[in-house]
Order: C-alpha cells, then structure tokens, then sequence
C-alpha cells in the first residue's frame, strides 16, 4: 500500500513545477490550441449552468403553465373572484407562527448534530472520521439540492405525484416556478399559516436533511465515498421530495386520498373513499423514507467484513464509544421537540403545540422503558444501546399522531415502539443483514408502526385537515371534524387509510432504493475494495484516523466479537471458579 | 520451553486466534504496537498537508509454550498471519527460549505452569 503511495507522491509535481511546465508548453502552438480549447469548453459549461438558472424556470412557466391549468377558463369565474377576496388565502404575515417555525427548523436542525454522534459513537473508531465526513456531506448537498428542485417538487403545487410551482398561483393567470426557489417573493406565503415560503423552506430542509442522514446510518463502514455521494443526490434530490409530495404535497395524490371535488384529475385518489392520508411530522414521510432506503443499502452492501451473525455464533461489533452515541441520541430527543411541535408551523395553536410536545415526551420515555425492560428479560443485563433505540423508536413512532392522540394513547404506541425496536433488530440479526446503528428497526418499522398506530389511538377530540368521512365535532371548540381511531370507537376508516398510505410510501421508496443502489452496485460504486474496508474507511478514503494519537487502539482489529464474550462483559472479573480458573469463553 | 513473539496485522488477530485454538494453543497475550519494518508507512492528510506516518499498527501476539507446541503454533500462525500470494506487512515471528515460568495462583513452575 505505501510503496504505491510513495511512487505517487513522487510523480506529483509541486505548483512552480506545474507553472514552469505550463510556461514551456504555452510556447507550444499545439500546447496553446490545447488550452484555447479547455477554456473555451469550461467558459461554455460555466454559462450554459448560468443560462439554466436564469432562463430555465421561465421555460418552465411557459411548459407547464399551459398543461397545469389546462381545464381552466381564461375568464374567472365568480367562485374564484370570492376566493382571491377570501383573507384565508391571501394572509398576512404571522410573526409569531414564523419565529416559531424557524426557532423548530434550528432545533431539526440541531438534530444532525444527534444523527451525526450516534452515528459516530456506534461505528468503530476505524470509520468514524468516514461518518462525520458523510452528514457533513450530505447536509450540504441536501441544501443545495433542496434549493434547486427538491422544494419545489415537494411543495409545489402540480399534480398528485410531482410539483413545480406556487400553490398560491390562480389557475389561468401566471405561473411561479418554484425550481431554485425562482418566483418567491418576500410576501409569497406558505399555504394557510402566514410563514413566509423561505421560514418553511428552512424547516423543510432541516427535516430532509433528516431523512438523507438516516440513510447513512446502516451503510456505515463499508461504502465507496463516491457511491455515497450518488446516492445522497438520488435521495435528498429525488426519492424524498417526491415521495413526500405525496403525502406532504398541496396536491398529492395521498393528502387529497378520498377527495372528489379537487380541480386536478390527479387528486381522484379513491374518491369514494372518504379518508385522506394523515401524517402530522413525519413518521412516514421523514423516518420511513430514510429507513428503507438504509435497509436497501444494508441489503445491497452486505455486512462489513468481519462481521457475525447470531445464527453463525457471533454477535455484532461493539460501538466504540458509547458516551458520544447516548449524547447524539440525547440531542436527537431535545431536537424533536422541534421536529413534532414545529410541524403545527403555528405558535397560535397553543394547545396543539403543547399536547404535542407531550406526547412527544412521553412516548420516548415509555418507549425506552420498555425496550430496556424488554432486553432485561432476555440478558439479565441493562443495557445502554438497547434504551437509546428505544427512546428513538418511540420518538419516531409519535410522530405521525402526535397531534391526534392522547397522552395516555402516546404512552401506549411508544411502549409498543420499544419492544418493535427490539424485535426488529432480532430479526435482522436474523436475516443476516448488517445494521450498526439500527437505522431500519428505528425508522423504518417505528415509522410504519407509528403511521398505523393513528388509525388505532386517534381519540377523537382533535381537527383534522382534509376530507371528512364521519363528520364528528371537535371538543376543543374549532369547527372542523375529529379523527377517531379504532379503540376510541371511529372504526377501521383512519386505519385504512393509514394502510393505504403506508403501503404506497414504503413500498415505492424500497423498489426505488433498490434500484439505486443495485444500479451503483453495478457499476462497482457502491461498496469499497477489500483493501479499503481492511485498512479502514478513515485511512483509505479521508486520510486521516479519527483519534490519532492518545488511543492506540484506533486502527487495531476490524473483528466481530465472539458471542461468549458478548455475555461476560467485562470478561476480566468473570472467572470461573467451578472450572479450574479458566478465563470464561475460552473453549478447552 | 519456548517463548513466540509473533507481529502480525491487525485484521488477521481472529484468523489467528482461531486456528491457535484448532491446534490447543488457548493461552496468550496480544498487545496493540505500532512499529516500522520494510512497509514503510502510511501517509495520512490534514486539512490538505500530506504527512508520512512511519510508525504502523500491528498486533503483538507474546504465547508461551511447551516443545511440543512450538512447532504446531508457528506452522499456524504462519499459514494464517499470510496475507493472500504474502505481502510486505504480514509480519515478523520470533521465537525465544525461555528460562522458568510461574502461576501465581497456585505456585507451579515448569511446563506444567506454562498451561495446555
């Protein structure tokens, strides 16, 4: 490895090196064709990226202007001339609604820091500098991206599977492109709650950025760098905002499930169905997504080398600090009070936020007392991964029906989060895929578990959006309707939905996932050499080990840790008098 | 009574520790080193400034055994410690006599203190 490196590094020509050669070869006249014809090729690509920017969004008023509003008439009709007077479409700026939303994306945001830890702490210290490198990465780009398209594809309005431009726009008259966030003025608002486009853009960056994280988590210690590049543009640019459009959308087609009287042909989702799809923060959209994309990549990679499973008498690598996971998970819990509360984007709704916050807290709790009791039956020990997950898997799972159900309902799906997390880990233990974090028994099946969870806990006393199938007043006074579950007597109708939602999301983010990365599977992208994985990420691709000096053990062994020590820990203290003194573990 | 002080890499400790307990060969003391041979090194990078490090990691594996034993634990380690077609790195073994052996639990000396 190093003679290569050595022969390399003398090929390497210093800058006056480069200089003085460029120098020589300017007297060249085919040199000097060479170079007329690299910058005349650069300067084309620079201004064909800025005519893109520029000229780009208004061919996509004139493309899409046309065919978004097709049915409509060139002259409004009195129905419309009502609703431009309405002042619920047209508000004002809410100051109170918008410094809350950006105080809740600062706090998401906060929540990459948590990602970032627990990731770093559960890895192994040979891939640790590779995990950092990875969320800071992929916080970047997701910005970028979000900024150029994945924005407007979320949250535009369109048709029920993609969108493009302000939902604001009054059909007929002139579209606004919301690609690289063209067409946002300092008044456009974001539908309904007086938060300037750009607040919720903020938020909705934070929460994307999310979702491209948890991807990471399940991949850790064995992907290409490039690999993970490609396909953190695929999700944070594409699957994400897409698949969340969705649910999310003004106009996705699961949002506007069960509805008949929509002006778009997409939104006759089931129109007799009279239930739409409720996802309040994101147990779905944000949690779910990310998970199975990271089962995805778990299954495409394969497990790190080394690594044993339960069936083949080993057990998992051993994190390699704990402190730094616990704090990550710690931040991520103080980050969701932005995540959940936030979501209401609306200060006003003081008794919304605070039920949420709530709940919130209490399905964490109960969530990490129960997979820790849970674990305790099995290994008579306490164990400190097992409650981190926990308390996360609770978190996920409240996400979605925060708003819906009560604090005892909250306690309820988070203990039942806790012990989901548990079996899941079990059962990918058993499938023999590799989850160093457990980014998928999280995530993914909390996510799905929270979603359902809402057809079943919903109690009935708070207004929901959408269409209403059974038309119960609220409690809490607002006109509207109440979303009732199956225990507090509203039947299957929520929990259908949910299903229908649910299997859509999930179904259509795994298929793709695969895809993506059986694609850079392909192309040899996706998972790094033999030698790589066996020098460790940190070396091999950024050069640099995480704790060079003062733990000497940063570059040691890449192994799984035999199942019989797993039990003995600290295996020091555990002799065994009965057998003559023998270290335990030690087969004779 | 023979001491084998045996350098490998860091990622061959199980492959190793394995087939030392294939031949009985339970009983040893692995240490985390860093040392330099004719692999040179490493060059890591900071902030853009490439350095060399000289110095790399390997294991020390220090097995104390009975004659009978010198042979089976060399011929193992070596067939495992190699890395595919042998590298520079693999590794160095060294085998010293060793002069008395104690355990302190129960006061043996000899063969019979240095274990199975």
């Amino acid at each position: 490895m190093s003679t290569d490196v050595k022969v390399k590094d003398m090929m390497r020509l210093s800058y006056p090196e480069k200089i003085s050669r460029l120098r020589n070869r300017m007297r060249d006249a085919q040199w000097r064709r060479y170079f007329k014809a690299i910058i005349a090729g650069k300067a084309l690509g620079i201004l064909l990226l800025l005519g893109l920017i520029v000229i780009g969004p208004a061919v996509l008023h004139a493309l899409t202007g046309s065919s978004a509003f097709g049915q409509a008439s060139t002259a409004p009709s009195p129905a419309m001339i009502a609703d431009l007077g309405d002042s619920t479409k047209n508000p004002t700026i809410n100051p109170i609604n918008t410094a809350w939303t950006l105080v809740a994306a600062f706090l998401v945001f906060c929540m990459q820091a948590g990602f970032t830890m627990l990731e770093a702490g559960f890895c192994r210290s040979r891939e640790t500098v590779n995990v950092l490198v990875e969320c800071i990465f992929d916080t970047c780009l997701c910005g970028f991206l979000y900024y150029t398209w994945g924005y407007a594809f979320m949250f535009g309005q369109g048709n029920g599977f993609i969108g493009w431009h302000d939902p604001n726009d009054v059909p007929g008259g002139p579209v606004h492109s919301w690609f690289f966030l063209q067409g946002i003025t300092a008044t456009t608002l974001y539908a309904g709650t007086g938060v300037p486009v750009l607040a919720h853009w903020v938020f909705q960056f934070a929460f994307a950025d999310c979702a491209s994280t948890i991807c990471s988590g399940t991949m850790i210690g064995r992907t290409d760098f490039i690999g993970d590049v490609l396909y953190s543009v695929c999700v944070s640019g594409f699957i994400y905002p897409i698949i969340g459009h969705w649910a999310w959308g003004p106009d996705g087609f699961l949002a506007n499930m069960g509805q008949s009287a929509t002006p778009n042909a997409f939104t006759h989702f089931l129109p007799n169905f009279g239930m739409n799809f409720h996802d309040f923060a994101g147990s779905t959209v944000v949690h779910s997504i990310g998970g199975w994309i990271a089962l995805a990549g778990g299954i495409m990679l394969g497990p790190r080398i080394g690594r044993k499973f339960k069936r083949d008498g080993g057990a998992p690598m051993l994190p390699h600090d704990l402190t730094v996971g616990v704090i990550g998970g710690f931040l991520l819990w103080f980050g969701w009070y932005g995540f959940n509360p936030g979501s209401s984007l609306s200060a006003m709704d003081y008794g919304g936020i605070g039920r949420i916050s709530a709940n919130t807290t209490l399905a964490a709790c109960t969530g990490g007392l129960a997979a820790e009791f849970f674990i305790y039956f099995r290994t008579k020990k306490w164990d400190c991964a097992i409650i981190t997950n926990g308390f996360l898997a609770g978190l996920v799972a409240i996400t979605c029906p925060c708003y819906w159900v009560s604090p005892t309902g909250a306690c309820a799906l988070g203990a039942v989060a806790g012990v989901l997390v548990v079996l899941g880990i079990d059962l990918l233990e058993f499938l023999r895929i590799d989850d160093p974090i457990g980014a998928w028994p999280v995530h993914a099946l909390n996510g799905m578990w929270g979603t359902l969870s809402l057809g079943l806990f919903a109690c009935g006393q708070y207004c929901a959006g959408g269409s209403s199938p059974s038309g119960i007043p609220v409690t809490d006074g607002t006109p509207g309707w109440a979303l009732t579950g199956l225990f507090y007597g509203g039947g299957w109708k929520v929990f259908e939905a949910q299903c229908i939602g649910v299997a859509c999301i999930h179904g259509a983010t795994f298929t793709v996932a695969m895809i993506v990365f059986g694609v850079l599977t392909m192309f040899g992208r996706l998972r790094i050499s033999k030698e790589g994985e066996l020098e460790g990420l940190d070396l091999h691709e950024h050069g640099a080990p995480a704790y060079p000096e003062y733990v000497i053990s940063a570059l040691a062994a890449p192994r799984g840790t035999p199942k019989d020590i797993v039990g003995h820990w600290p295996h020091s203290t555990d002799i065994d008098q009965e057998s003559g003194g023998e270290l335990v573990g030690i087969k004779k | 009574m023979k001491l084998i002080i045996a350098i490998i890499r860091p990622e061959k400790l199980e492959e190793v520790q394995d087939a030392l307990d294939k031949q009985e060969v339970h009983l040893m003391t692995a240490s985390d080193v860093r040392g330099c041979g004719s692999q040179r090194g490493y060059s890591e990078s900071f902030r853009g400034n490439k350095g060399v490090i000289r110095l790399l990691s390997k294991i020390k594996l220090e097995i104390a055994v009975n004659e009978a034993y010198v042979e089976p634990t060399v011929q193992a380690i070596l067939k495992t410690a190699r890395s595919e077609g042998g590298k520079i790195g693999d590794g160095k073994i060294f085998v010293l006599p060793l002069e008395e052996c104690y355990r302190i639990r129960t006061g043996e000396k000899g063969g019979k203190a240095i274990g199975p």
